[in-house]
């Protein structure tokens, strides 16, 4: 029982301040680097048409096709529009925002429907959908070209 | 000469303490905002890039609907509530479902409709989106959201 004390009556062992220091640095270093590294979930908002109530008029307005072809051609009203590679759409980018600048101007709402191809990626439409998120055109449809 | 009038007897000291106070509170806010991101969706899935949509409403009920991409047997899978369907339609019963108990939670926001959320595989072919769309409505669900990864 006594060598026991032999082994603890060697001095103050007190509470190091440099290694946790150390350790504490290095924590911060790998969540500052994960913190500008990490995927936000984004979401794309549509909504499925409905029915109408048929005591109610309803105003038909102008609607706009956007057809996704399997290859990624994007067509604006049978018009192409940009590359079939390019992700970024600048083209039909700018044209969507003229036409909802116009409609806004008009007083009237801007509806779209993309028709995409049943074989054409899904990436494609989210591209789409997301030169049309920077449009700020939400009144969208989607649907599939020759579904059975 | 002798400017400067803070320095009283003796050199000042490197102080430990503040300096640990404000590590660790930058930890903290590290700590929180990474966890806080952190994307919880199927592995096999890798979700499309939309750098300009907008971001999630967690606020909302919502049910999750996973479109896996088989490459190897050209076929799509449906994933609800940790589920394997190999059809669109066998899902609906189950978002009939998610639909009556997402509806009994009290939402808050803008908009209180329930939701289905369709996460995507971004090689899916347009058309296995699409049954997963008529799935949801033949439940009886309108409000759609695609999601997406602001980067890859």
């Amino acid at each position: 029982m006594r060598r026991l004390n032999l082994e603890t009556n060697e001095g103050n062992i007190g509470f190091q301040i440099a290694p946790m220091i150390d350790v504490v640095f290095v924590i911060m270093l790998f969540f500052m680097v994960m913190a500008g590294a990490v995927k936000v979930e984004r979401e794309l908002n549509t909504q499925l048409p409905g029915s109408a109530e048929s005591s109610t008029s309803t105003d038909f307005v102008d609607e706009q096709i956007i057809t996704v072809s399997e290859n990624g051609e994007v067509l604006l009203n049978d018009e192409p529009f940009d590359s079939p590679t390019s992700h970024d759409l600048p083209q039909l980018k700018g044209t969507l925002m003229r036409l909802k600048q116009n409609a806004d101007a008009a007083k009237s709402p801007t509806m779209v429907t993309i028709v995409s191809d049943e074989n054409a990626k899904y990436s494609r439409t989210i591209d789409v959908l997301d030169a049309l998120a920077v449009a700020k055109i939400d009144n969208v449809t989607f649907t599939v070209s020759d579904q059975d | 000469m002798a400017g400067g009038g803070g320095g009283g007897d003796g050199e000042p000291e490197f102080q430990v303490a503040p300096m640990i106070d404000v590590l660790l509170t930058i930890l903290i806010f590290f700590m929180t905002i990474t966890s806080a991101q952190v994307l919880k969706v199927d592995k096999s899935i890798t979700l499309p890039i939309a750098p300009d949509a907008q971001k999630k409403d967690d606020k909302r009920a919502e049910t999750v609907v996973n479109v896996r991409w088989k490459a190897a047997i050209k076929k799509a899978e449906f994933v609800l509530d940790e589920k394997v369907y190999p059809k669109a339609d066998e899902m609906i019963p189950g978002l009939k479902l998610a639909k009556a108990n997402g509806e009994k939670k009290v939402t808050v926001g803008a908009n209180p409709n329930f939701r289905a959320i369709i996460r995507g595989d971004r090689e899916a072919p347009a058309l296995s989106i699409s049954q997963a769309m008529n799935a949801c409505a033949e439940a009886g669900i309108a409000d759609i959201s695609f999601s997406a990864v602001n980067k890859d």
